[in-house]
């Protein structure tokens, strides 16, 4: 995996009130801050996937709180201020034949442009697809 | 060594012993114990309508709750003068349960568990620490009795107290010891951290336990701990129906020999009392023959076994018991099926991707029953994709329909949120109204 990848934290939580806020919980008293985080469930869970500053310690703490998390790497490319930059992205994936598991966005970045964090069923592949569609895939360190 | 001829009788002549004895039994019975008498009469049953041994079946069942509602000698058959002793068991709730026995049932008693003794190799060169608790337990003071009787030297050690059950191991050089499995595994764990080799430093051969069953993981343990000479075998009883001498594994492992001549065994579907076939699993009732103090018959005793008539190799011929695979009372039955948190339990057990924790909700949802049990997610390798979980919940789903030919759902939670449980786990929880 290249330097290119984000690592992403995802975690499993029950469908069940506060199960949430408690991550957010845990990860605030430990000092990590939240940069992207997206939530997707089914009636009875969900996987929580979040792009934290400190991937590691993420890991090691919900862990120790009972928690099945998982780090996986993501494409994070910058989502520039014009009509269809959205779907440049999706398309160029497409033709290029990779397939788009899940997508989410990344907003707070100081003032700078937002990222949409894209999980394919081929990152590398992805990354040079978006390079050569001139769209600017963001490095880990950037975040 | 087969202590008792009656251990190799063909079966003819068992079936002929037990029908004489069970005749004898049912007169007795009914001639001396009035809550018994009420039953036959109500089923419509009288003494000569047992001609033959299949004729067991038209007698009406005992169970625990009889000992409750007659306690405490109200199912006695002797008058107290008669009895030689007592012994009780802790009831489940209140009471505890009293039993007595006349001189005869105590030789009675202590031959079946000489025979036990035997078939789990030990001989009268042994030196028995007996660590059951005494007390009112039978299971001391049966063992004690049983190993006395072949010959054995016997310490009456009682249980707890690792430090003093070493010295007396070390410096009188105990070879057979009588426990709980539990107790057995702790002990031995007590050995190694003090610093013992049982292999070397001990002369422990061979373990006599009984008490709780003893599951095959727990049998590979022990001689994990004790070390490779080490031989084990399990033995069944309960003290309405004498204490231990039941039944016993011998040393080819392949079941527990039932004392038949003292003991008839049936299975039976603990849902609608119906007897089943050979082989088939169900809840073990026993009938005692010959007893005097506390004759019983068609005692439901709520384990859950199965019967294998087949010769064994070590020259026995008495039907032999599974080791027990759980009890009747923690049966569920699911649209009509009989379903044992045992079962769902193994089925967990061979799925690593979740934790060794569940919990089964019943309900019933528009007139049709709806198991859901609930496993705790341990792989994170799953969590990269929704499909992921969604092939381990239809693959859990399909294994229990495999295991218990029904439906259920499977509810994927995260890890320690379910309940965990110090003592005896309270894993279901039945929404039904009507509770069937
Ligand atoms: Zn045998």
């Amino acid at each position: 995996m290249g330097e290119t990848m984000i690592s992403q934290v995802s975690i499993f939580v029950d469908n069940r009130p506060g199960s949430l806020w408690e991550v957010t919980q845990i990860l605030g008293e430990e000092g990590i801050n939240i940069r992207a985080v997206a939530a997707y469930d089914t009636p009875e869970f969900g996987i929580l996937r979040m792009v934290v500053d400190q991937v590691a310690s993420a890991k090691d703490v919900l862990t120790r709180r009972g928690f099945v998390v998982r780090i996986t790497e993501v494409v994070g490319a910058e989502l520039v201020d014009e009509k269809g930059s959205l779907g440049r992205m999706l398309e160029a994936l497409a033709k290029g034949g990779v397939n788009v598991n899940y997508i989410y966005s990344f907003v707070i970045r100081g003032g700078k442009a937002p990222v949409m964090v894209f999980h394919t069923d081929d990152n590398e592949k992805a990354c040079a697809i978006l390079g050569e569609a001139k769209i600017r895939v963001v490095e880990a360190g950037e975040l | 060594m087969i202590w008792s001829k009656e251990e190799t009788l063909p079966r003819g002549q068992m079936e002929q012993l037990q029908l004489g004895k069970l005749k004898e039994s049912v007169r007795y019975i009914y001639d001396r114990v009035a809550p018994y008498r009420a039953k036959m009469d109500a089923a419509g049953v009288k003494p000569e309508d047992i001609r033959e041994l299949s004729d067991l079946q038209k007698l009406p069942y005992t169970v625990k709750a009889d000992f409750r509602d007659n306690y405490p000698m109200g199912m006695f058959a002797v008058a107290p003068g008669e009895l030689v002793r007592f012994h009780a068991s802790s009831g489940t709730t209140g009471k505890p349960t009293v039993v007595g026995y006349t001189r005869k049932d105590l030789d009675v008693w202590l031959d079946n568990v000489a025979r036990i003794a035997c078939m789990g190799g030990a001989s009268k060169d042994d030196i028995a620490q007996i660590s059951f608790g005494y007390g009112t337990f039978t299971g001391a003071l049966g063992l004690h009795g049983g190993l006395e009787r072949i010959g054995a030297s016997v310490i009456p050690m009682s249980s707890g107290n690792s430090k003093k059950q070493m010295l007396f191991m070390q410096d009188i050089g105990t070879t057979l010891l009588v426990a709980t499995p539990s107790y057995a595994l702790h002990l031995g764990e007590e050995v190694r951290e003090a610093g013992l080799d049982p292999e070397k430093d001990l002369k422990l051969r061979i373990g006599l336990f009984g008490g709780e069953g003893m599951t095959e993981p727990m049998r590979a343990e022990m001689q994990k701990i004790w070390g490779k000479g080490f031989f084990c075998t399990q033995n069944y009883g309960m003290s309405e129906l004498c204490g231990p001498g039941v039944s016993g594994e011998c040393e080819a492992l392949t079941g527990m020999h039932v004392n038949e001549d003292w003991f008839i065994p049936e299975i039976i579907d603990p849902a609608t009392g119906q007897v089943l076939p050979e082989g088939q699993s169900g809840e073990l009732v026993i009938t005692c023959l010959g007893k005097e103090a506390l004759p019983l018959m068609r005692y439901r005793t709520g384990d859950l076994t199965k019967l294998d008539y087949a010769p064994c190799p070590c020259g026995r011929t008495t039907v032999r018991m599974a080791n027990l695979f759980g009890r009747a009372d923690d049966m569920l039955v699911i649209r009509g099926v009989n379903v044992f948190p045992t079962q769902i339990e193994e089925v967990l057990l061979g799925v690593p991707e979740i934790g060794p924790h569940y919990h089964i909700t019943v309900e019933r949802i528009e007139y049709l029953d709806m198991m859901t049990i609930a496993v705790e997610l341990i792989d994170d390798r799953l969590l990269d994709s929704y499909g992921q979980l969604d092939e381990l919940e239809k693959r859990i789903q399909k294994r229990m329909h495999d295991v218990l030919g029904l439906a259920t759902k499977i509810k994927l939670v995260a890890p320690h949120s379910l309940q965990r449980f110090e003592g005896k786990a309270k894993r279901v929880t039945d929404l039904r109204k009507d509770g069937l």
